[in-house]
């Protein structure tokens, strides 16, 4: 029998333990793991087997695994768990390794695994925001906080939409849509097993899978429920069905709102009539959908947040990219409403500074998405396609 | 200052203390809870090393007990305060009535004339037994023990002219002058109602360890066969799951030792009483200190016992009272879902004195094993300091009695 010698990577252990696995050494194989979670199929059930292959720091194997994305993480493993390796914890930092590592520049996949990477990471947009606004205080005669003719706050002064978010934003969205997509197919790639795979029955195209996956799956998140039905672990669950799904709608919502304004704008320039004005009145339909999408934001975004606050260590903790997506999110809506506020209160030099920050932290959102774990929303959607097509989950 | 040695709790280790220290010329006080000696070891339908009834052992130490006169004992007693310090202790027993005179009738006929029934904790659930009764055959002290709350009006009508009983008999406090105390608390199955996943004791045909040993006990509540609760009929099937509670930070967080080597002992049991039965052992990883290993081999070369590595993590209720288990076969990578004729929870020894306190201070360890007390003259023997077989207590009872006697010595 041919021997294989085993080279464990430590290194890539090491990773994986800050990337939010830090319990995973004291996994002793029992395969409890495998069996606490329903979701997990019959034939190579997950995790126990990618909780072995981290433990020897196999890269190779744990990126091409299907299985950490059909993981949902409701933590019934962990609970379940006799020596508190947290699989769960171990599945999501799996995931944050694939967000660090499947995109160049590598640099901003660091930078997005650790608080240390933070102020490189706002850096960025600070300049080039800070940037802008030099430019346009020159175009306003040297001043900083200018005010309109009429004495009010007008921040589009000095952020001025047509010249300066508008072409920033998009290049960055479409810049960051590009990598992401490009992310999506080598991620295809990476879970694709090597020479040709038989399939058995009708090989339908991906996008007949995807149309499936919306309809069966994500729609209702189908599969945040069906984590319930694992054995019993005597630990209540908190709900995150409802609140997951709050925050996946206010995003399709507010990303319907955001396209039917900026395309209204820009499409109205050639084609008057479906020209979009803002300020939209408050009973405008498009502006009712703004503002609830954005109350289901923060339900959602607060229902999130207490529950990882909640967590017991024993079982569960958050990662730094879980941290920074929440954390990311609050800044925009805060400083979104802050500036707003400041604006009707007339202070003029907070209201343009947080309005300043609120555009560096939504340029942090759109630019970093293919190395955040907002990215799964691509990837995993991706993943997810594969499992199907391929007869898995 | 005394020289006496006071033992709290009479099963193996215990009395080994008391016998070693007593043969060594000490004034030796046991304290038992229940009713008689004998502990959990008198439980057992054989124990380790040599597979041998438990009378047979137990049945030396009662010999050694009774010739000894140096040893006094209290059953259905309770070590209730403790003042003093090393050498010198005043312990208070409290001494429950037992309301049977004090030789040895014979209640037989009377009690099976009763009509009020108690569960039997001796049986572990699985048999009532009359309010007046013995545990077991070979029981020391021999006496028949009367529970009044579980007799009826009738029951109590019965009994009141009976010259042998005595319904007003009150309970007893006793002080005992000792020098030295060993701590021989034992052990008690771990609560299954605790492991949720695995049925929390609510699933039919799914019974612990320790109840196959009462069932595989000659003069236990089936007459020594082991069957299914439910409808007394031999299983085709049956499977043990390791590990159950044990090794677990949700419940017991250490290797209970001795439920792997339990578990060899009852396939050897299932396979002696039924040639074609199919048993299954999910396991983590088995564990057989020393010689043990050779019980190992024995079980693993009977053609229908089969161990499968994956610890079961979901056991339900499934037709025909039968039960459902999940588990991962780790060394194929199949999830499996298995249904048996019955199942059999290898649960762990969690320490007495985790859920029972003493009434003097003692350090534990997070477990509930005893961790000190050594320097106030206080020795832990057998499971109450670690999880341990029945040699390996006896031998910690005598390390525990040397200790003692020489505190009370003063060396």
């Amino acid at each position: 029998m041919a021997q294989t010698k085993l080279q464990p990577d430590m290194e890539f252990v090491r990773e994986l333990q800050a990337a939010g696995g830090d319990s995973l050494k004291k996994c002793f194989q029992c395969a409890t793991c495998s069996v606490a979670c329903p979701m997990s199929p019959a034939n190579n059930p997950y995790p126990r087997k990618e909780m072995v292959w981290a433990s020897w720091g196999l890269k190779d194997k744990l990126e091409k695994d299907i299985d950490i994305w059909l993981c949902h993480n409701c933590g019934n493993c962990a609970d379940l768990c006799p020596r508190g390796a947290r699989p769960a914890d171990m599945m999501a930092a799996a995931r944050n390794m694939v967000y660090k590592d499947l995109m160049k520049p590598s640099i901003i996949g660091k930078w997005m695994s650790s608080a240390k990477g933070l102020p490189f990471l706002f850096a960025i947009p600070a300049v080039l925001w800070l940037f802008v606004w030099w430019i346009m205080s020159l175009v306003n005669g040297g001043q900083w906080f200018p005010r309109a003719e009429d004495g009010r706050i007008v921040f589009g002064q000095i952020f001025y939409g047509d010249y300066t978010i508008d072409p920033i934003f998009m290049i960055t969205f479409f810049g960051a849509l590009f990598i992401i997509l490009k992310g999506a197919m080598k991620l295809w790639q990476q879970l694709k097993p090597e020479g040709t795979l038989l399939l058995i029955g009708k090989d339908q195209p991906w996008y007949y899978h995807l149309y499936d996956l919306v309809l069966d799956e994500i729609l209702l998140h189908k599969k945040f429920a069906d984590c319930k039905s694992g054995p019993a672990t005597g630990v209540k669950t908190p709900q995150r069905q409802l609140s997951h799904m709050l925050l996946f709608y206010s995003f399709c919502i507010l990303a319907f709102v955001t396209a039917v304004v900026a395309g209204g704008h820009w499409l109205g320039k050639i084609w008057p009539a479906i020209a979009v004005h803002t300020p939209l009145p408050f009973f405008n339909p498009i502006k009712l959908a703004a503002n609830l999408g954005a109350v289901m934001l923060l339900v959602g975004l607060g229902m999130l947040t207490v529950r990882r606050i909640r967590l017991n260590p024993k079982y569960q903790s958050s990662s730094f990219q879980d941290w920074y997506l929440l954390g990311l999110i609050w800044c925009i809506g805060l400083t979104g409403v802050l500036a707003q506020s400041f604006r009707l209160m007339d202070f003029a030099p907070p209201a343009f500074f947080i309005y300043y920050l609120h555009l560096v932290f939504v340029w942090m959102l759109f630019a970093y998405l293919p190395w955040s774990k907002l990215g799964h929303l691509v990837y995993r959607t991706t993943a997810l396609i594969f499992a199907r097509k391929y007869g898995r989950g | 200052m005394s020289n006496s040695i006071l033992v709290v709790g009479g099963g193996f280790s215990g009395l080994t203390a008391a016998i070693e220290a007593a043969e060594l010329g000490h004034d030796v006080y046991i304290v038992e809870k229940t009713p008689y000696l004998g502990g959990r070891v008198a439980q057992l339908s054989k124990y380790f090393p040599k597979l041998c009834p438990p009378s047979c052992g137990l049945e030396i130490q009662f010999q050694r007990i009774r010739k000894n006169p140096r040893i006094k004992f209290f059953t259905q007693a309770q070590l209730v305060a403790l003042t003093g310090k090393k050498g010198n202790y005043t312990a208070t027993v409290s001494v429950a009535p037992r309301y049977v005179a004090a030789h040895n009738v014979d209640f037989t006929l009377l009690a099976s004339s009763l009509e009020g029934e108690k569960n039997n904790d001796f049986e572990l659930g699985l048999a009532k037994e009359k309010p007046l009764y013995k545990s077991m055959p070979f029981a020391f002290p021999g006496r028949f023990v009367l529970a009044p709350e579980a007799l009826s009006a009738a029951d109590k009508a019965k009994l009141a002219g009976n010259k042998f009983i005595n319904l007003a008999e009150e309970a007893k406090t006793v002080e005992l002058n000792i020098g030295a105390i060993v701590v021989a608390t034992g052990w008690q199955p771990y609560d299954v109602t605790k492991l949720t996943n695995l049925g929390a004791g609510s699933v039919k045909n799914c019974v612990s360890n320790m109840q196959v040993e009462r069932m595989a006990s000659p003069f236990g509540p089936t007459g020594g066969a082991i069957v299914r609760p439910t409808d007394k009929r031999t299983p085709a099937n049956i499977a043990f799951v390791q590990c159950a509670g044990s090794r677990d930070q949700n419940h017991l967080d250490y290797c209970s030792y001795i439920c792997c080597m339990a578990t060899l002992k009852q396939c050897l049991y299932l396979a002696e009483q039924n040639s074609d039965i199919q048993i299954t052992v999910y396991y983590i990883d088995l564990r057989t200190p020393g010689r043990y290993v050779k019980v190992l081999d024995k079980v693993k070369a009977l053609p229908n016992v089969h161990f499968v590595k994956g610890k079961v993590a979901n056991a339900v209720q499934a037709e025909g009272d039968t039960v459902s288990l999940q588990v991962e076969d780790a060394v194929r990578g199949e999830k499996l879902t298995v249904t048996y004729d019955m199942v059999v929870l290898a649960t762990g020894m969690q320490p007495s004195l985790a859920t029972e306190k003493l009434p003097f201070a003692l350090p534990l360890d997070e477990d509930g094993f005893v961790a000190g007390g050594e320097e106030a003259g206080i020795f832990a023997a057998g499971c109450a300091r670690m999880p341990l077989d029945v040699m390996r207590s006896a031998q910690s009872g005598t390390a525990a009695a040397l200790k003692a006697v020489q505190t009370v010595k003063g060396r």
